[in-house]
């Protein structure tokens, strides 16, 4: 990083807490501050949902997964737009039409209290775990490229967040996230130019994109029907519906965002912007990845991505490591060649010899891995999300340098922004409100303020003891996957049938949960089906028990 | 069921003119797209 680099980073992270603030500043009410006032126009929340979406880790870590398994993921994607159309018929004209500001609070007036609460409690629990490793992800890799510690990125990344996010509300949230999408489009774009750039005088992108094929980076649509394989298209399109209605309609982060809008149109068309724009925006993010990894085919890689890694393993002194390095420069060697012959002239021999070349190439990488694990006493070594990370730091020039790393500053502080705020919202509306009663403006725009630092507090303090609370929050996070699809079924339930009721609901809510984990433990299916088996269960099991049980119908 | 009471938007949708077209507009973009990157996997470079 030169001096340039740190000034463009300096310059964005100054511009965006003083921008965020000074939008923000005119909030009177807590319509404003958790709704915007009902004011914003469609494009600035399909922005804002997008930006909300996309984590630093997605930036990186796409891009890494791209150079080391291909396009595979972007089958997930092939659902979003299906599910928004499906939102904008269902769930968002009830949503926008009760008035609510939280999902949540639908379901009081749909079902009753108890529905309410647990669904809402089991947002904050999964969320506000969720955040602090949303924070710490990318400050761990910042620090060990920027050379700062991981608490300095840490309170900076968190600290800058909570600043505008606590002045400003949602509306700070939505203009920033506009800006930041702003800038993590330039540097998308740019990365895709440098890597087609990039590419040896004497390689076309014609035969970049052969060298790719071949390699089986192109692997998008994987037609097998099998549940346990990773993303193969009906998982993607079948299950990864589910996913997304899940997240696109009953996680606050996000439906927060198109509650903002002026209109029931205004919302809607934010999620239809989203539809026409996310499958080419991820395309582009996981082709730079794929050009990276033809990149390397030709400039030699480190066998280990991570600095940190690599300057432990250079210490160590032993014929094992000699002979692992040894074999992984002989293999690049070979591949390279492979690789040029196979430029040349496109024949099935010249592939076979490369496909041969590569993979000798990745079992010689996978041997030094081992050798560090074995030598250092590491027990697991995966550097995906550094992959994108050293090429950047090695092959972009200085200034995009440092709009690529507040590119990455952008995508976390976006995700961090619309998770705080719907934390403080949630916590604010289905528990103090709804408990207490409401207060004078002042003193509930003062305790959403409260609430907002208090969250985003928490998440910093998360991120700071997360490399002690590794598998802590591992549990979490799985534990989060066992009812996100679940309270899906509970939103199934309330708009897709007259005669559901709170009590099956709920216990249908617990059984969802309760087979989702019996899935997860005793299958290896796929967690793209997970959303899909969790909401099945609770339309299912809620519906027979509110036949069952029957009780007073609450209409909206 | 509480149905909203009014599923239609009577606010004027932008470039589509109505909601059948953006949504068919929506489904027909994204099977293309699909088309596209299948395609492209297999287009003999």
């Amino acid at each position: 990083m030169s001096t340039l680099d740190w000034t463009v980073l300096a310059v964005y992270l100054t511009g965006i807490v003083v921008f965020g603030y000074w939008v923000g500043r005119n909030n009177r009410k807590v319509d404003d501050f958790f709704l915007a006032g009902r004011q914003m126009p469609w494009w600035a929340i399909g922005l804002s949902v997008m930006a909300t979406q996309i984590s630093a880790i997605t930036f990186i870590g796409t891009t890494g997964q791209a150079y080391g398994d291909g396009m595979r993921f972007l089958v997930v994607y092939f659902a979003l737009p299906f599910a928004m159309v499906i939102l904008c018929l269902t769930l968002v004209p009830f949503f926008y039409r009760a008035k609510v500001f939280t999902a949540y609070e639908y379901l009081e007036q749909r079902f009753d209290l108890k529905t309410r609460t647990i669904t809402s409690l089991l947002f904050l629990l999964q969320r506000g775990m969720a955040v602090g490793v949303t924070l710490y992800a990318p400050s761990l890799v910042l620090s060990t490229i920027l050379g700062l510690s991981e608490s300095v990125t840490i309170l900076v990344m968190g600290g800058s967040t909570i600043l505008y996010v606590m002045k400003g509300g949602n509306r700070s949230v939505i203009w920033t996230d506009v800006v930041q999408m702003g800038i993590i489009w330039i540097g998308i774009f740019s990365c895709l130019f440098v890597a087609i750039y990039r590419l040896p005088d004497n390689v076309s992108l014609r035969g970049a994109l052969s060298i790719a094929q071949t390699a089986g980076r192109f692997n998008a649509v994987d037609l097998d029907p099998s549940l346990t394989k990773p993303y193969t298209l009906w998982g993607g399109v079948i299950g990864g519906l589910f996913l997304m209605l899940s997240y696109f309609g009953c996680d606050q982060s996000q439906v927060q965002r198109y509650l903002s809008g002026s209109s029931l149109t205004q919302s809607k068309l934010s999620l239809l912007f989203n539809a026409f724009l996310k499958v080419p925006m991820q395309f582009i993010i996981l082709l730079t990845g794929i050009l990276v990894f033809v990149f390397y085919q030709f400039q030699p890689p480190p066998a280990l991505f991570n600095s940190v890694a690599r300057t432990q393993f250079e210490a160590v002194r032993s014929p094992e490591k000699t002979r692992a390095e040894s074999r992984y420069a002989s293999a690049f060697e070979i591949r390279k060649k492979a690789a040029l012959d196979l430029t040349a002239n496109r024949g099935p021999e010249e592939a076979s010899r490369y496909l041969a070349a590569q993979k000798e190439f990745a079992e010689a990488r996978t041997d030094v891995a081992a050798v560090y694990k074995e030598s250092t006493g590491v027990a697991d070594y995966n550097d995906t999300n550094y992959v994108f990370l050293h090429y950047i730091l090695t092959q972009i020039p200085h200034g995009l340098l440092g709009l690529i790393i507040a590119v990455i500053f952008a995508a976390a502080m976006s995700s961090l922004s619309g998770e705080f705020n719907s934390l403080a919202t949630a916590s604010m509306i289905d528990f103090v409100r709804r408990f207490r009663g409401a207060g004078t403006d002042e003193r509930d725009l003062f305790l959403s303020r409260v609430f907002t630092a208090l969250w985003g507090g928490f998440a910093c303090l998360i991120a700071l003891q997360a490399g002690r609370l590794g598998s802590a929050i591992e549990v979490v996070n799985k534990f989060g996957s066992y009812f996100y699809g679940s309270i899906l079924g509970v939103f199934m339930l309330a708009v897709l049938t007259k005669r559901a009721n709170g009590t099956g609901a709920s216990v249908g809510l617990f059984a969802g949960m309760g087979v989702v984990g019996l899935v997860v433990t005793f299958t290896r299916i796929h967690f793209l089906w997970w959303n899909l088996v969790g909401a099945t269960t609770v339309f299912v099991i809620g519906y027979a028990i509110s036949l069952a049980v029957p009780s007073k119908v609450r209409a909206s | 069921m509480s149905r909203p009471t009014d599923t239609t938007d009577p606010e004027f949708v932008p470039f589509f003119g109505t909601w059948r077209a953006i949504y068919v507009a929506v489904i027909v973009v994204n099977l293309v797209a699909m088309a596209l990157v299948y395609l492209f996997s297999r287009f003999p470079y």
